[in-house]
């Protein structure tokens, strides 16, 4: 229980008035001689105990009547289902989720969710804690702690605007829970702001373990979780998966691969108009949605002859989620697609090279490289869309390790084939186990793989690629947690064929836990999944080089220092802050060193952020078992706040206890049955 | 000293001397008057015969008589003779109730005086006995306008305070009034009735005519206040807080008990009850005190 106006609690001690003023008007009542004592007596006796009891129970209900108005002046407070009772805790944190699909709005008001949230939250703070409780702010796209003086100022901070990021709850909560070990906070509510989308909590990885145990092991901290988790009805988002740019015989014309979604299937085909911005020249096209899912390939934008690079965006009308209604790309000169094959046998080096010499693409230029291990510094990092490392995982802190590491985070592609002998170091939580070898003559085959996503998924056109038809004769262990992309069955307790490390689409390290040549495996033997898998990946690495380059919207995705980059989308490009240009989706450039081209990079969501799933309340009662922790659900329509106001229970129960009280005050009726002393005395007379 | 007369009205006396005093009992004077004695004396009314025993008046035989039955009778006459009165003023701290000049026990002073005067003029013998824990004044009853003076002197000089000692006053009497009398009680009794009713079976055993004059003020009766107050025992006891509110419906009920109780004594003992209310013209309450006694025959009709 809190209050508005705390300081008249202190006319608190006036509930003991009516005590006083009985005490008072016992010591000062009108004094009447009396001669029928004897009557008084005997029916004060009969009357003793009740009346001592009635008598207690209407000081009682005063002092109650009085203390209820004192209440009801200091404006009371109650958490209600928020549970904000308690009083003020030292520390108030609140980690908010900046995630793209937090601006989903409300089309009457146009209020998103993040305002609301911010909103809601901010009256409850004022209202609950007042400045009585430190307040600290981190946001999941900067991770970075921010004090903050007023609640008040919380909607209006940079800290708190919209992004075009993805949300990523656990590291957003173990920064909470880093500033509470590192603050010595004492007790602290903890609030977690977010839309419970499944794929910022990530609620299957190892992460939630460790925060759970962490968090119960700190004493009074208290969570609060305030959810949005409401998804957006026909909402549609827009992709560009593919730009091409290809010379016509009338100039040139740039090919988009379009991909449009729907939250809800529709049920007779619904045509969806596109804008499409191509340097600044808009251009409609409509698309005919049929179910939930269009794709629409090679979509032809003439653009000029002499346009070799340039930038761009689609747009859908307006819904309820704007944050997937546009979709920037940048189009250029594509890079060589050049990749390297550190390896320590040339019977795998051999089948990989030849796979990822050959041209997928003849517009482009392919340059793959063998070395062995001892010469992996030769490697130029900066120009190697896709490495194959068929060595022991060099040492954590060795040069290597830190090019590998830089490697991934660039965006570039790793892949990692097992060495012959394994060692025991391990790469972003995942090292090399032990060779296994199929039990019997007959081989194992992949019994499972990820056939919409990732290396292994269906082509375009959607055609499986023919990975249950590998035979794999030795595969070598993985230890540690991954992203399994392919599997073997039970004959190999479902040991990864392919994992990824990182569970982000496009991002993390490869793990091939077989050989392509003889004897391991019938990857070279069948060359499709493995030049698929190759191709796809050298792809995916190189969509980070070149000119001209798409990423998702994150903290580092300008790199280090974001000022040196300009938005060339926007007629005023000092709209957008330095510190919001790589969190939110646009098209940037960076001006180049002399004689080189300037930089292009279109930045937006992530494409997870499109995917309406929540996570569970089951879920997340398993993920807070043996927290103190509290979910506060709303919606953009509920209004209701955080914090309600609850003198009017309080005015009731002082009401309550005046009626009470009078009740109590009433004279007794005499039994009409029996004579009165009046009537009997008429009747003597 | 000069003495206060002030509770005699000569306008009510001179309405009331028209209706004599009666008893209710046969009386044992020590003078001829207007009463019915127990024994047979010589009035003119008949009242039975008797056989003659040696000793007899000769002169009193009926020879009508001995002439049809031969044999000797003696012919008897009720006896005339005069009413004791004791008039028993309860002049307790209770008495004292009521606004100044007007409380209880100046009621009955009026109550006492006239009656005193009353029976005093068909001359009977008037005695006074004022009880009350500070003072008991016991005036034998005797005749004569003197006599009749000290009795009011004395029953002017009353002054209601201190506790009750009706009961003990009552069973005094009984022992001390050894002839028969009419034996006036004016008080509130705020008495236990049971124990009232020894009393007053006390005095019957010893063939008293008994009146009871029963004073009450209404808000005795109603207890109608509206604002807590501490009341004050005027007998001297401690004073109790009380919120009429919460205890009213409990008083008159404890009230109503208390009168059921009286009435079931009075029906049980018989004696001659009269509850008066405070605020009443005792001239009303004489009368009707005077008249119910002449009906009832208790009384020799002498006009």
């Amino acid at each position: 229980m809190s209050f508005l106006q705390p300081l008249l609690l202190l006319g608190l001690p006036l509930a003991l008035a009516p005590v006083i003023i009985h005490l008072i008007h016992q010591l000062r009542r009108r004094q009447i001689p009396w001669a029928a004592m004897m009557f008084l007596l005997a029916a004060q006796r009969m009357h003793k105990g009740l009346s001592k009891l009635r008598q207690y129970l209407i000081l009682a209900l005063r002092m109650l009547a009085v203390a209820a108005l004192i209440l009801v002046i200091g404006r009371p407070l109650a958490g209600g289902l928020l549970g904000l009772t308690g009083g003020a805790p030292d520390s108030v944190i609140v980690l908010l989720d900046r995630s793209a699909s937090m601006e989903q709005k409300l089309l009457s008001t146009g209020t998103s969710k993040r305002v609301a949230a911010l909103h809601n939250l901010t009256e409850a703070i004022e209202e609950a804690y007042g400045a009585r409780s430190k307040l600290t702010l981190i946001d999941s796209a900067t991770l970075e702690p921010t004090a903050i003086e007023n609640a008040k100022v919380l909607p209006d901070l940079p800290q708190t605007g919209p992004t075009d990021t993805a949300a990523d709850v656990p590291a957003l909560m173990q920064a909470g829970l880093d500033f509470i070990t590192a603050n010595r906070t004492g007790r602290t509510d903890l609030w977690l702001v977010s839309d419970l989308r499944q794929a910022g909590w990530n609620v299957g990885g190892g992460r939630w373990k460790a925060l759970r145990e962490a968090l119960a092991s700190l004493e009074g901290v208290r969570l609060h979780l305030l959810a949005y988790s409401e998804s957006p009805e026909a909402d549609l988002g827009i992709v560009v998966e593919k730009t091409a740019r290809r010379e016509t015989a009338d100039g040139a014309e740039l090919l988009i691969d379009l991909r449009i979604r729907r939250s809800e299937p529709v049920s007779e085909p619904l045509t969806v108009p596109v804008r499409v911005v191509v340097n600044g020249l808009g251009s409609a096209l409509d698309a005919v949605l049929q179910g939930d899912e269009v794709l629409l390939q090679a979509q032809a934008i003439p653009i000029d002859g002499n346009t070799k690079r340039g930038w761009g965006r689609v747009e859908l009308p307006a819904d309820a989620n704007p944050a997937d209604n546009v979709f920037h790309f940048v189009f250029g000169e594509p890079p060589p697609l050049k990749s390297v094959i550190v390896s320590e046998a040339e019977e795998v080096a051999v089948p990989l090279q030849a796979a990822l010499s050959a041209a997928a693409d003849p517009a482009r230029s392919y340059d793959c490289a063998v070395l062995p291990p001892g010469r992996a510094a030769e490697i130029v990092w900066d120009e190697t869309s896709l490495v194959v490392w068929q060595a022991p995982i060099p040492p954590a802190e060795s040069a290597a390790a830190t090019q590998l590491e830089a490697q991934v985070r660039a965006g570039r592609a790793l892949l990692f084939l097992p060495p012959e002998t394994p060692g025991q170091e391990p790469f972003e939580g995942v090292r090399w186990g032990n060779w296994r070898a199929a039990d019997g003559a007959e081989p194992l085959l992949p019994e499972w793989w990820r056939t919409d996503a990732g290396l292994l998924a269906h082509t375009r056109a959607g055609t499986a690629l023919p990975a249950g038809e590998l035979e794999v004769q030795r595969w070598c262990e993985l230890v540690g947690e991954g992203v399994p992309l392919a599997r073997f069955g039970e004959d190999a307790d479902r040991a990864p064929l392919l994992l990824r490390t990182s569970r982000e689409s496009q991002s993390g390290a490869y793990f091939l836990t077989t050989w392509p040549g003889p004897g391991a495996s019938s990857l070279a033997r069948d060359g499709v999944v493995l030049f698929a898998l190759l191709h796809r990946a050298l792809q995916d690495g190189s969509a980070s080089l070149g000119n001209a380059v798409q990423r998702e919207a994150a903290a580092g995705s300008l790199g280090d220092d974001p000022s040196d980059w300009t938005r060339v989308d926007l007629d005023d490009p000092a709209l957008v802050s330095s510190i919001d240009r790589p969190l939110q989706s646009g098209v940037l450039e960076r001006a180049g060193a002399s004689g080189d081209t300037a930089m292009l990079v279109a930045l937006n969501r992530a494409p997870d952020e499109d995917a309406p799933q929540v996570v569970a309340r089951s879920s997340l009662e398993e993920m807070f078992d043996g927290l103190d922790w509290r979910l506060h659900e709303r919606t953009l329509e509920n209004e209701k706040s955080l914090t309600n106001e609850v003198w009017r229970t309080f005015l009731m129960i002082m009401a309550a206890a005046l009626i009470l009280e009078a009740l109590l005050c009433m004279p007794g009726r005499s039994p009409k049955e029996s004579r009165s002393p009046m009537e009997l005395w008429k009747e003597a007379a | 000293m000069p003495v206060d007369h002030s509770f005699l009205d000569s306008t009510v006396l001179s309405r009331l001397m028209g209706l004599p005093l009666n008893a209710r009992r046969p009386m044992i004077g020590n003078a001829s008057g207007r009463h019915r004695s127990p024994v047979k004396g010589s009035s003119i009314e008949f009242a039975q015969y008797r056989q003659y025993v040696p000793g007899d008046d000769t002169r009193r035989l009926d020879w009508r008589t001995w002439g049809r039955s031969d044999r000797f009778y003696i012919k008897e006459f009720e006896a005339d003779t005069n009413l004791r009165l004791a008039l028993i003023v309860d002049a307790s701290g209770s008495m004292g109730f009521g606004p100044p000049q007007a409380t209880r026990l100046d009621y009955g002073r009026k109550l006492a005086g006239t009656l005193a005067y009353l029976a005093a003029q068909q001359g009977d013998a008037v005695g006074l006995w004022g009880v009350g824990k500070d003072h008991r004044q016991k005036i034998p009853a005797k005749r004569g306008a003197a006599h009749l003076g000290v009795a009011l002197n004395q029953l002017g000089g009353l002054r209601a305070q201190g506790g009750t000692t009706l009961l003990e006053s009552l069973h005094e009497a009984a022992e001390q009034i050894r002839q028969r009398a009419l034996v006036a009680v004016i008080s509130d009794f705020f008495v236990p009735p049971l124990t009232l009713r020894h009393a007053l079976q006390h005095l019957l055993f010893r063939r008293h005519d008994i009146a009871l004059f029963h004073l009450l003020d209404p808000v005795e009766l109603t207890f109608d206040f509206d604002r807590p107050a501490r009341f004050v025992d005027m007998e001297g006891g401690d004073s109790l807080l009380i919120d009429p509110s919460l205890v009213a419906r409990r008083y008159r009920e404890v009230v109503k008990k208390y009168l059921t109780e009286l009435d079931e004594v009075i029906r049980t003992t018989g004696v001659d009850y009269h509850r008066v209310r405070l605020g009443e013209p005792y001239e009303e309450v004489l009368a009707r005190f005077l008249l119910s006694r002449l009906r009832s025959g208790g009384g020799r009709r002498s006009y």
